[in-house]
């Protein structure tokens, strides 16, 4: 991993990943406007500088709803990767460093798991803890993300068992655990990361699409998909409203996208 | 055929995981759905008779295997809801949800194989970037996003069809293609792009294979090279990929009928999660299950047929 | 038939020439070894003579002349036109380099279906039958059916020279056909192209690291260190009376059971 130079996509996606980034965290402390204060005077108003992303039908500052509904999406699709990732790659190198049945069983559960496309695994599970509430989107989505992390954790952690340094490192005496962490989790660094930037990009979608339908993030709280289900309604009246929103969904994906597609072409590079 | 019938009976087993798995997690959440049914009022005589009507009285796996066997048998319970056979509300939707998947199946298939072939040609050229940026920013577009612009634009400014009306297929088929086809479109799109995508890496893979060198100390041009070799070789890849296509298309026809209003089977699921309607929830579960571990079924055959390798009891590696 | 005059070949990514300043002939007929250690530049050679070398990443200078055409600086249509009528190559890995997904048959036929795509099926047939028993492939009709993975490392080696030969050319390069081979295997390979070479007079490049197969097979031995070529001659000069300090390294490195047997 040495001599890692940067490239076009990986700066791109960067830079606009950061900027989108920002101005979500941004939101979660300050907005232009109140994102949910209601004003009868500027209903429907489209774009323009006092309203960069226009108005809705209720008055209230599109861009500071997209400010703050985009930091609502950014926190599940982080907290629901962290569960994804962490518990993912327990599972993936206790398996893939033991082996054995346990080893066996818990891939044939993953397989059965793969029937199932991850928004419907989503909805399967939240219509088992309950619909509409913010941290039981993001149980199911971190539980939905585990097979996928567990399944490519167990490939590194397994191909890495038997590798010479490693029996080495067993020989001085050195632990499991310590091995595992200090000789083995860098090692799996380059296949993590990119598996990161396409799990995130899974979350915002998979996060968007069920608040889309009215079974994720319900009012108060507001994302952006919840936002985009909002504005689908308004349509004819306000087309900014949904544009801007959808918008915004499209250029974090596709930001964290480019990341993803830089870090693979430095993968490339480096072999 | 030895194959076949080890893939055939793997489909089986694990749709019998897969349904024991569904049934025992609604088993544990469902609380009593006689109480459920009959509200707080009922008498203990009315919820000991409901019971019994619905088999609830009978061990779980008397009621697990009963209820398996719905799926051959058409009797699946009945709703909470409608107070009406599951099957019966079920089965005219699945048509309109396998018939969208079909036909956005149909346009990925037929865009996106010759448009991965061709974007071969741009690996390592100055556009080469270009392409790439593009194919992201067509991943990134969220289905049910593009489907409120085809809305906007087709529906509400062109007329061409009404968004949340959907036309009956019987009376007006052709009204209600053209619906479908517009959903189509949006749950196309993101999976073109990772399809041409796919198989570009795929041909690019393969095109640092020995046995290309070989073909072309053989005579072979580029075309001849891809046709005859390259093509076939990828081909195994590809079928995996379109197979789990299927699986990703089910998942978003969920989104995107709720987007064009189609009364479809994910619709139907999705109000069903909010009424808490579990019979519905559970066999529409197992039935998008099953065509999903069908489609990835298929694929294997699929695979098997090109590949004389997988013939050898191999598995599908 | 074939001469090479001064070839130089440069890739893009390196500092040093891969081949530097080669010249070699190869006589109507003759079997002619190719011997050095990885990297000595020897199949970089027999790549160049093929043009199987990538053209936009490395330089080509010199002259390949093969019965006085140009291979070099060939257009790539007028090098297709060669490629498998006139030169077949026969690789290292008989299994890699053979298509998984085609019959064998069809892929030892496949240079007459590009280069005489007007041949009638049966007379195709008859002659990739005709390069079967040639190479001594077991049961033709079974085998043309059957694909590559099912055929032994031999027989597949055995396949790819077919391949090679079906279409008559008039040479053959051979890079490192026998490494990947058992050591029983390799010699029955061996004897075959001694065969072909008697029976049908085909000129061959056989390319090794291993001087003991060189030695069994070809008159004249030519060494390569470094991109170089060190040294050339009749076999028996090179091997009792080597010149060059590094052929004569080379030697004595031979593993044999009577250590002297050698020399």
């Amino acid at each position: 991993m040495k001599n890692k130079r940067m490239n076009g996509y990986l700066l791109a996606g960067l830079i606009l990943t950061g900027l989108l980034v920002a101005l979500m965290l941004l939101g979660k402390f300050w907005t232009p406007y109140s994102p949910t204060e209601m004003n009868g005077a500027a209903k429907l108003q489209p774009p323009s500088w006092a309203h960069l992303f226009g108005t809705d039908n209720f008055g209230r500052d599109i861009f500071s709803r997209v400010m703050r509904g985009g930091g609502t999406t950014l926190t599940i699709a982080v907290l629901t990767i962290a569960i994804g990732a962490v518990l993912g790659t327990l599972i993936g190198a206790a398996t893939g460093y033991f082996g054995g049945a346990v080893d066996d069983a818990l891939m044939r559960l993953n397989d059965a798991l793969t029937a199932f496309p991850s928004i419907l695994l989503a909805l399967l599970i939240i219509s088992l803890v309950g619909p509409g509430k913010t941290y039981n989107v993001v149980i199911a989505l971190g539980i939905v993300f585990i097979p996928s992390f567990a399944r490519v954790m167990r490939t590194q952690f397994a191909s890495q068992r038997n590798v010479n340094y490693i029996t080495s490192a067993r020989l001085m005496g050195a632990g499991s655990l310590r091995i595992m962490i200090l000789h083995m989790l860098p090692n799996t660094l380059r296949t993590l990361l990119p598996a990161l930037t396409i799990g995130f990009n899974n979350a915002v979608l998979a996060e968007a699409s069920m608040s889309f339908l009215g079974i994720g993030v319900t009012p108060p709280d507001a994302s952006l998909g919840y936002m985009l289900s909002e504005a689908q309604g308004m349509l004819v009246k306000a087309p900014w409203y949904a544009i801007s929103t959808g918008a915004m969904i499209a250029l974090l994906v596709f930001g964290v996208g480019l990341i993803g597609e830089g870090l693979q072409k430095l993968e490339r590079e480096v072999d | 055929m030895k194959y076949t019938i080890r893939r055939i009976w793997m489909l089986v087993v694990t749709m019998l995981i897969v349904s024991f798995m569904t049934f025992l997690a609604f088993e544990l959440v469902s609380g009593d759905p006689a109480q459920t049914m009959l509200g707080t009022e009922a008498t203990p005589e009315q919820l000991a008779a409901l019971r019994h009507e619905l088999g609830l009285d009978q061990p779980f796996f008397a009621r697990y295997f009963r209820w398996l066997g719905g799926f051959f048998t058409g009797d699946l319970g009945s709703s909470y809801i409608y107070r009406q056979g599951v099957w019966g509300l079920i089965a005219p939707k699945l048509s309109l949800t396998l018939l969208l998947a079909l036909i956005s199946f149909i346009l990925i298939t037929v865009i996106s194989i010759p448009l991965g072939v061709w974007s071969y040609r741009f690996v390592g050229g100055p556009f080469d970037w270009l392409r790439t940026t593009f194919n992201q920013l067509c991943m990134a577009v969220p289905p049910f996003f593009v489907g409120i612009l085809l809305c906007w634009i087709f529906g509400i400014i062109l007329h061409l069809f009404t968004p949340g009306d959907f036309p009956a297929l019987r009376s007006d088929p052709g009204g209600a293609l053209r619906h479908l086809l517009f959903a189509s479109i949006c749950l196309c799109i993101p999976r073109i792009a990772m399809t041409v995508r796919m198989m570009r890496s795929t041909v690019i893979g393969e095109m640092e294979k020995a046995y290309v060198r070989t073909a072309i100390s053989r005579g072979n041009d580029r075309r001849q090279v891809l046709t005859r070799h390259v093509l076939k070789n990828s081909l195994t890849s590809t079928v995996t990929f379109l197979g789990q296509t299927m699986a990703e298309l089910v998942g978003g026809s969920i989104v995107v009928e709720q987007v064009f209003g189609i009364p479809g089977l994910g619709r139907f699921l999705v109000s069903s999660i909010s009424n808490r309607d579990y019979p519905v929830v559970q066999a529409i579960v197992v039935l998008l299950a099953f065509w999903v571990v069908l489609a990835g079924t298929i694929a294997d055959l699929i695979n098997q047929r090109v590949d004389p390798r997988l013939r050898l009891g191999g598995g599908a590696k | 038939m074939l001469e090479i005059k001064d070839l130089h070949v440069q890739f893009n990514s390196r500092d040093h020439e891969a081949v530097s300043g080669v010249t070699l002939t190869i006589h109507d007929g003759e079997i002619l070894g190719l011997v050095g250690e990885s990297g000595s530049g020897k199949s970089v050679t027999a790549m160049s003579i093929a043009g199987l070398l990538p053209r936009k990443q490395c330089k080509l200078s010199g002259d390949v002349l093969l019965d006085g055409q140009d291979l070099l600086h060939a257009q790539r249509s007028e090098l297709r036109r060669l490629h498998g009528r006139k030169i077949g190559v026969v690789f290292q890995e008989p299994m890699s380099s053979m298509d998984p997904l085609m019959r064998v048959g069809t892929q030892i036929g496949e240079t007459l279906r590009i280069h005489q795509p007007d041949m009638p099926k049966e007379e195709r047939h008859r002659l990739v039958y005709e390069a079967m028993r040639d190479v001594e492939l077991p049961n033709p009709e079974e085998t043309y059916r059957k694909y590559p993975h099912e055929l032994s490392g031999g027989q597949q080696q055995r396949a790819m020279i077919a391949a090679a030969i079906v279409s008559r050319p008039s040479l053959l390069l051979l890079d490192e056909p026998t490494t990947a081979l058992d050591v029983t295997i390799q010699a029955q390979i061996l004897e075959l192209l001694k065969k072909l070479n008697r029976e049908t007079g085909i000129s061959m490049l056989f390319i090794s690291h291993n001087l003991n197969v060189v030695r069994k097979l070809c008159k004249r031995v030519a060494v390569m260190q470094k991109g170089k070529l060190v040294e050339t001659g009749t076999t028996e000069d090179v091997f009792f009376r080597p010149q060059h300090p590094y052929t004569q390294k080379l030697i004595e490195s031979i593993p044999t059971r009577h250590g002297k047997e050698v020399r």
